[in-house]
């Protein structure tokens, strides 16, 4: 009953992603106000889902691969109506409303079923650390976007790069406080606030990859290719914190 | 300033420096996550063999975060950072959020020194009614608490699945079995279940996860606490009120036809998860008791500057249970460079750009 709101965003996401890739091709003013209001409901669709599923569990929806996929999904699309009403660079959102798609494609393919949360789990920290984490990985994915449109094209666009360093230092303060939570719980739960877990480090690498994006944009005025191919290497290091450690690495951090 | 014109200034002032250290640390760390760390010699051995094994031990590959080297970048990083700090001394707006972020990460490593300097971390294993008051901790020293801890009972519930059932189907003359199924019992351990009107009852008794019969004293024990041979301990009680327990085990559904021949039960297994680690524990002092708790996962207990944290447990008879015990007066400082962190990266990158535009 439940799943039908997750088959109607799916749905709207994936009608936002045709009407934003065909407004690619034709200038017209309805198709891409008709994208932002399919992604609206799509929105609309996943908050409706994920508040049920916390009331029926009685307890934060965010404890498992398929429950971090559908918030990093709804995530993904809240970050992406901001970016298309700012800068409605109709490339930039269909390839964000593909992300948003494949999230929740892959998501359908995992166990929906609502299990009891296990004791390492139960605890305030959970929604924070959750949270702070898929926001930022959400913007991270953005700029992901927006370097890899910006590497795509011939000619290089000043916006494109300016959209992925505003959401690099978005996602980089997000993935900060992720990081940092999930530090102070890890001290709370099991009095190390750091232990070298595969996770923790992960999201180190990933954060000292983005380090290295501000610092040389900052210091050197690395613009445009240069600081979209690191971009792209720290989105890679972030799907590998994110899928690749819980995959092919073992750990504390196995939940998701 | 004549510090500043020497080689040593100059080298540790350079941006490229803490690109590069980054990248470095970055990549040291990334092998350490495919390397199993910090690990008991054999699972080096099984993995990489003898010789690789000493490779490994030699190089500090297996314990890649405390090796000499791993703790050589993080210096030069420290030193790079303070250099680059009394570079950039400069008072102004604009660089408050730079300043702050970078100090921050200071704070936290500092934080980490004092941690490692003047913290201690452990494990007690107590054992049920049994009291502890010292513990193994940093390289193998006895520390004292200074106080005593007692645990008074350990208590590990399971999530069991709702579809988890004992099925009874009933065995007519012949010895062929029905095809449906007459009862449908939830497999918690609790009081008597009816099955349907035939007059017998039935109880749960246990559940064990990894069932073996442990020959020396012919009793029956769980080897892990993985799924492997799931069972459960039935007590079966027929119309005149005799009594007959037995085992049914979920994968070898053909295994426990001793003790009841009108009835074939079949344990439908699904999955169990824990729910509760709980430690009831009393802390003494001077022998009095002075407090009395439980701990759980993330729910430590702190005394007299130590923390308790639940961490392990006796799997097979649920006898004792395992507590890290840790003391790290590093931690405020660590959590103020965190604040630092968050601070310093808010200004730069949101509160900068308002100032700039105004």
């Amino acid at each position: 009953m439940l799943s039908i709101y997750l088959n109607l965003s799916f749905g709207a996401y994936f009608l936002a992603m045709a009407l934003y890739a065909v407004s690619m091709f034709f200038t017209n003013k309805a198709l891409p106000f008709l994208a932002r209001f399919f992604t609206a409901c799509g929105i609309l669709g996943l908050s409706l889902y994920i508040g049920m599923r916390w009331h029926i569990a009685a307890r934060p929806p965010f404890s498992n691969m398929f429950e971090s996929l559908v918030t990093f999904a709804w995530a993904i699309a809240l970050v992406s109506i901001y970016i298309d009403l700012k800068y409605r660079i109709k490339s930039i959102s269909a390839f964000v409303s593909l992300m948003s798609l494949l999230a929740l494609g892959y998501a359908s393919l995992l166990d929906k079923e609502i299990s009891p949360l296990l004791p390492a789990l139960k605890s305030n920290w959970l929604t924070i650390h959750v949270l702070t984490c898929f926001i930022g990985y959400a913007a991270l994915t953005v700029a992901f976007v927006s370097s890899s449109v910006l590497l795509l094209r011939k000619k290089e666009e000043k916006n494109l790069d300016t959209i992925s360093y505003k959401m690099i230092a978005f996602g980089f303060l997000f993935l900060t406080l992720g990081i940092i939570s999930g530090a102070v719980w890890a001290n709370s739960a099991w009095g190390t606030y750091w232990s070298w877990d595969p996770k923790e480090t992960w999201s180190l690498i990933t954060w000292f990859i983005y380090a290295i994006y501000l610092h040389t944009r900052f210091t050197k005025g690395w613009r445009g290719r240069k600081a979209a191919w690191l971009s792209v290497t720290g989105f890679l290091a972030m799907l590998f914190t994110y899928f690749g450690v819980n995959y092919l690495l073992s750990g504390l951090h196995s939940y998701g | 300033m004549l510090v500043k014109q020497t080689k040593f200034w100059k080298f540790f002032s350079s941006v490229k420096l803490v690109i590069w250290l980054l990248a470095i640390i970055a990549a040291l760390s990334l092998i350490g996550t495919f390397i199993p760390q910090n690990e008991e010699p054999n699972v080096y051995i099984d993995k990489f063999g003898h010789a690789g094994y000493q490779f490994l031990l030699t190089t500090g590959l297996s314990a890649i975060y405390s090796a000499w080297w791993f703790i050589f970048f993080l210096i030069l990083l420290s030193l790079n950072l303070v250099v680059c700090l009394l570079n950039r001394l400069i008072f102004k707006v604009r660089f408050l959020g730079t300043f702050i972020s970078h100090f921050s990460i200071l704070i936290i490593l500092l934080g980490a020194l004092i941690g490692m300097a003047f913290g201690q971390k452990g494990m007690i294993k107590i054992n049920k009614g049994e009291v502890a008051s010292s513990f193994l901790g940093r390289n193998e020293k006895q520390v004292n608490l200074g106080f005593s801890i007692r645990l008074d009972e350990f208590i590990y519930n399971e999530n069991i699945d709702p579809k988890e059932k004992l099925l009874v189907y009933p065995v007519q003359k012949g010895g062929v079995c029905a095809l449906e199924a007459i009862a449908q019992i939830p497999t918690e351990i609790s009081a008597e279940s009816k099955i349907a009107d035939t007059g017998y009852k039935v109880r749960i008794l246990r559940y064990l996860p990894d069932f073996v019969m442990d020959t020396s004293t012919k009793s029956a024990a769980s080897r892990s606490a993985e799924p492997n041979n799931p069972a459960i301990e039935i007590e079966l009680q027929d119309k005149s009120g005799k009594l007959a327990t037995f085992w049914v085990f979920a994968h070898f559904p053909d295994m426990h036809q001793k003790a009841g021949t009108d009835f074939k039960f079949i344990y439908k297994w699904v999955g169990r998860q824990p729910k509760d680690f709980i430690s009831k524990v009393a802390i003494l002092k001077d022998a009095k008791e002075v407090m009395s708790r439980d701990i759980r996962v993330n729910k430590p207990l702190s005394f007299g500057g130590y923390t308790f944290f639940q961490y392990s447990y006796d799997q097979d008879q649920l006898g004792w249970s395992g507590l890290q015990v840790s003391k790290d007066p590093g931690v405020p400082v660590v959590y103020s460079g965190f604040i630092l962190l968050i601070t310093g990266l808010i200004v730069i990158f949101y509160v900068n750009p308002l100032l700039q535009r105004s």
